[in-house]
């Protein structure tokens, strides 16, 4: 009885370490998704600490979470922006760079919907930023289409939402709008 | 047989083995509760002014509509679109079927002005009647003297919303 156990033990904790193993090896979709957005939120902050190169690497590293034909629509109340192309996210992300001395970013909630095919996904997530300077948290919730590219996920689209705002029809589209690819 | 010492007594009781079966049992208790039932919630922000201070630590009882829905005047948690880790307190001023409006501030329910003891801080929001969907709560914060753009409130529907906000 108790080798039989020690058996049934070893077997459980082979195939646990199985599982494991295989997760590590082959993460799925949603598990690289993750930790790329979390990378990027990582890229995306910087301190005021950072040298002027440091400054300029992170701002290159920042272009290569994002497809060349990128979208971003920003909402703020009163009015709608709209940035095409990596290169003009670029332009304003070192805007904004220059505009705060630090900022930290983090995403404490990410929902990934894979498309059927797997080479796209939607993603929702909650973004929240906090400068030092400021007591508050700057919170924005945002949808993002990612796209697989080789073997990386890029971020093809961007989109401000607003939960409160969403009717239940909109909620439920996999894009608000058609997506261009 | 030597009696333990009185730390020993203190940190883990004259039974080891029973003080660590009840930390187990507290343990998983105690996640289970504040997991499930009653989850904590730190207030950030000013749109709940001057009911639920900025910073104020607060407790969501997720059970408090397995049965009924939401009611006028609730305070309620609702969670994002992307999860639960960060979620809105609002109130709940409109429910399914109605139409919401504010004229010179006041809240009007279907046309019919509503009172509204808790608003303290009052503005002059004026906004045309907004119907509420059949799954949809009109939700708000009590900081009315916000600008109205500047002021996150609308529709979410029931799934969204989480659970009542009650100490």
């Amino acid at each position: 009885m108790k080798e039989w156990s020690i058996r049934a033990i070893l077997v459980a904790a082979l195939i646990a370490l199985g599982i494991w193993s295989w997760g590590i090896f082959f993460p799925s979709p949603e598990k690289v998704i993750r930790k790329r957005l979390g990378e990027l939120a990582k890229v995306a902050s910087f301190s005021s600490k950072e040298g002027l190169v440091a400054k300029a690497w992170n701002a290159n590293m920042l272009a290569d979470y994002f497809t060349e034909d990128v979208e971003v629509t920003v909402e703020i109340p009163g009015s709608q922006h709209t940035l095409s192309g990596r290169a003009e996210l670029m332009q304003a992300a070192a805007g904004a760079r220059s505009a705060v001395s630090s900022l930290s970013i983090e995403f404490p909630d990410i929902k990934v919907t894979l498309a059927p095919d797997r080479t796209s996904a939607v993603v929702n997530l909650t973004a929240r930023g906090k400068i030092p300077d400021d007591k508050d948290y700057y919170l924005q919730e945002l949808r993002m289409r990612m796209v697989k590219v080789k073997r990386d996920w890029l971020i093809n689209q961007v989109e401000t939402v607003k939960t409160l705002s969403l009717n239940s029809y909109r909620r439920g589209l996999p894009w608000g709008r058609p997506a261009p690819l | 047989m030597q009696s333990p010492g009185w730390v020993q007594r203190v940190l883990i009781g004259r039974n080891p083995k029973r003080t660590l079966v009840r930390s187990a049992v507290l343990v998983v208790v105690s996640l289970v509760v504040f997991r499930f039932v009653l989850q904590p919630i730190r207030v950030e922000g000013g749109s709940m002014l001057p009911t639920y201070k900025d910073r104020g630590i607060h407790f969501v009882y997720r059970l408090a509509y397995l049965f009924h829905g939401p009611r006028r005047g609730d305070v309620v948690a609702i969670r994002l679109l992307a999860g639960g880790h960060v979620m809105f307190m609002k109130r709940v001023i409109g429910l399914p079927g109605e139409t919401v409006a504010f004229h010179r501030g006041h809240l009007y329910i279907n046309g019919k002005p509503m009172d509204e003891p808790y608003v303290k801080l009052r503005g002059d929001w004026e906004h045309e009647p907004q119907p509420v969907g059949a799954d949809q709560y009109y939700v708000v914060g009590d900081n009315r003297d916000m600008p109205w753009a500047y002021h996150e409130k609308g529709r979410p529907t029931r799934d969204l919303i989480v659970g009542k906000v009650i100490l």
